[in-house]
């Protein structure tokens, strides 16, 4: 289970009248929203908090820019929030991020393999940073790319793949040491319909029982993923979050039936910052 | 801490496999290092050996020959076969189509001779063609030689004593040993060595950090449980490895190459065997464990492997240029050299060529300069590492 409340961060812009001195810019750049006198900063993050419990897929939809990746990082120790807390399985993100990121498989934002290496051992690599046994690594990579079907491509060097495939490698790379929660950064992007049906089934899989009962988030900027797939939906704008709930749930909210209005309705109009912002 | 022994063994097998596969590189760079040190050997011992023939023809060209048999008398009799000069032989010596100095008699050179007036007798050469200004000093002593003669007979037919003329006796007694003055011509080649580490460092260091971040496989790295430490400790060990291979394939390069050597003299004055060998790995180790650290820490502040090139030219840059100190600072070698990278192994590398023995101050130095500068390298590298994945 996953549990993120009230997280918020954000970056000094990296602008080319910034003060040439690094320090007072990043100060100023601290001071916030009020502030507007030469520092400028972005909050990517304001005000995001959501809950994924354990044997659900929780679908954390937003347009581009609306904090997502910046979210996942975060979940990922990746960056220290400027405020709010995360949990998973009930450890703190900040305060214990190894321990977290072993329970926790994460396909990222940049999903970059080794060219030189091929598939297995791109995999088996993570294995064994994962503290994994080689034969252990390997016998589960066998078992994942079954699972995925890219048995063919575990011993060719991953320098020639295509998009889907190098993201398929990546998915395995980061589910081999069988993590209990998963987090997902836009993972269809650049996937056929082949590919994204695949991994919708080993998703749905995955949250049963059978499949491990995971914890699963994943974040899209597309409908009809979260439609098809999501048990409840964090909708997430302007770096907060503006509604969650299941599908059915958001329309009867906004009285639509269309859930593509729903979105815009929610993410656009509903927004109460949108007005206001002042980056 | 044994677990993340564990994991920099992981990235140091990891890392040491990728570069190992990054074949058209390492090819170039073995090429580059590995044959770069036998051919400067080869080209000085070509230049020595040309050197040394002409050395051994003793031919004096002289313009004007016919106006001066006792001259040509002289010169036949120092055993050196005189002849008669080309008559463009300035055009030609000055587009180095003819390396020898000539000896330009006037007209009335006998006449002036016997008359006591001394004539002017000119040796023609071109400082800018470097074989005719070699052998123009000797031309040179040769003909103080002459006048010496000259000299000696008209004091003895005036009943003088020709010890007048020398009231000093010059002796000349080189301390040099054989090795000490084969460093004049060999004292280059360290320089290349320590190039061919630097080179075998430079890709591997570029491609765990900027080619890394450029590839976009940092971030997914950082969400392992490792630490960071541990991963940058095992990219640093497979860069320094590498570079550590290149170094001792360099250093025993040279004992092979020594078998082509031309030159009789040079062979037996460049004294490289499997000790000095031996030694030079020795230097270059604590140099190439170094060199990685840094590179990597310029390194992993850039984006792409093209900005991490360019940043890292300036490493490079200062690695060939501060062995150069030794040359510019006319005290030769000052103790503060020992404590500069790169200028330190220099001259450690040009003392084993020498001969000379290396004493525990002048290894310890060096040795605590390098490993401080890996551990500011390493320390710095993954400080950096979460900022760098993020941006």
């Amino acid at each position: 289970m996953i549990e993120v409340r009230a997280l918020a961060k954000s970056f000094a812009m990296p602008s080319p009248m910034r003060a040439p001195w690094p320090l007072a810019s990043r100060k100023r750049a601290a001071l916030g929203d009020g502030d507007d006198r030469g520092a400028r900063c972005i909050h990517a993050v304001r005000d995001v908090s959501f809950t994924a419990p354990a044997g659900q897929i929780t679908g954390l939809l937003g347009p581009n820019g609306a904090g997502k990746t910046t979210t996942l990082r975060m979940l990922a120790a990746l960056i220290t929030p400027d405020a709010g807390s995360m949990t998973v399985d009930g450890i703190d993100v900040v305060a214990r991020p190894r321990e977290v990121l072993a329970t926790m498989g994460v396909l990222s934002d940049s999903r970059g393999l080794y060219p030189r290496l091929t598939a297995r051992e791109n995999i088996v690599y993570y294995g064994a940073l994962q503290g994994m046994e080689p034969d252990a690594a390997d016998a589960r990579a066998q078992d994942l790319a079954r699972m995925f079907e890219m048995t063919e491509l575990l011993d060719r060097r991953s320098a020639g793949f295509s998009q889907g495939e190098r993201m398929k490698t990546a998915l395995v790379r980061a589910l081999v040491h069988d993590p209990a929660n998963i987090i997902l950064d836009e993972p269809t992007n650049g996937l056929d319909v082949l590919a994204t049906r695949a991994l919708r089934e080993s998703l749905r899989w995955l949250r049963t029982p059978a499949g491990g009962s995971k914890c699963i988030v994943f974040s899209t900027h597309i409908m009809q993923e979260v439609e098809r797939l999501c048990d409840s939906v964090v909708v997430v704008a302007h770096g907060r979050t503006v509604a969650s709930g299941t599908v059915p749930e958001l329309l009867e909210r906004t009285g639509e039936t269309d859930f593509e209005e729903a979105f815009v309705k929610l993410a656009f109009v509903a927004d109460p910052s949108s007005a206001m912002g002042s980056e | 801490m044994r677990r993340g022994l564990a994991t920099v063994m992981t990235v140091f097998r990891k890392e040491l496999r990728d570069a190992l596969r990054d074949r058209r590189t390492l090819v170039t760079v073995v090429v580059a290092s590995v044959f770069m040190g036998p051919l400067v050997l080869l080209a000085i011992s070509g230049l020595v050996a040309s050197l040394e023939t002409r050395a051994e023809q003793r031919e004096v060209y002289v313009s004007g020959l016919a106006h001066a048999p006792t001259l040509r008398n002289f010169l036949e009799r120092q055993t050196y076969t005189v002849k008669e000069a080309p008559v463009d032989f300035e055009a030609r010596l000055r587009t180095s189509k003819f390396s020898d100095p000539v000896v330009v008699v006037p007209d009335d050179f006998e006449a002036a001779l016997l008359r006591g007036e001394s004539p002017v007798v000119e040796i023609v050469s071109d400082s800018a063609n470097q074989r005719s200004e070699s052998s123009s000093g000797r031309i040179e002593r040769l003909l103080a030689g002459f006048g010496r003669e000259r000299a000696v007979l008209s004091l003895a037919l005036h009943g003088v004593s020709p010890r007048l003329l020398e009231p000093i006796e010059v002796d000349v007694r080189d301390l040099a040993s054989t090795q000490t003055r084969a460093t004049r011509v060999t004292g280059i080649l360290p320089f290349f060595v320590m190039m061919a580490v630097l080179y075998g460092a430079l890709n591997a260091a570029l491609d765990t950090t900027a080619g890394e971040r450029e590839r976009g496989s940092l971030e997914p790295l950082l969400m392992n449980p490792a630490e960071r430490w541990a991963l940058v400790v095992g990219k640093w060990g497979a860069v320094a490895c590498i570079s550590m291979l290149i170094a001792v394939l360099s250093c025993f390069s040279f004992l092979p190459g020594q078998w082509v050597l031309r030159s009789d003299t040079l062979a037996a004055m460049f004294q490289y065997g499997p000790r000095e060998a031996v030694l030079f790995v020795a230097v270059l180790l604590p140099l190439a464990a170094a060199l990685s650290a840094v590179l990597m820490a310029v390194a992993i502040r850039c984006k792409s492997f093209k900005e991490a090139q360019a940043s890292s030219s300036i490493v490079v840059l200062a690695a060939s240029l501060l062995p150069l100190m030794s040359v510019f600072d006319l005290g030769g070698e000052s103790p503060w050299h020992l404590w500069v990278p790169a200028l330190a192994q220099n001259a450690l590398m040009a003392r084993v060529l020498k001969g000379e023995g290396l004493g525990p101050v002048e290894v310890l130095i060096p040795l605590g300069v390098c490993a401080a500068l890996t551990a500011i390298g390493v320390w710095y590298v993954a400080r950096q590492l979460h900022h760098a994945a993020v941006r």
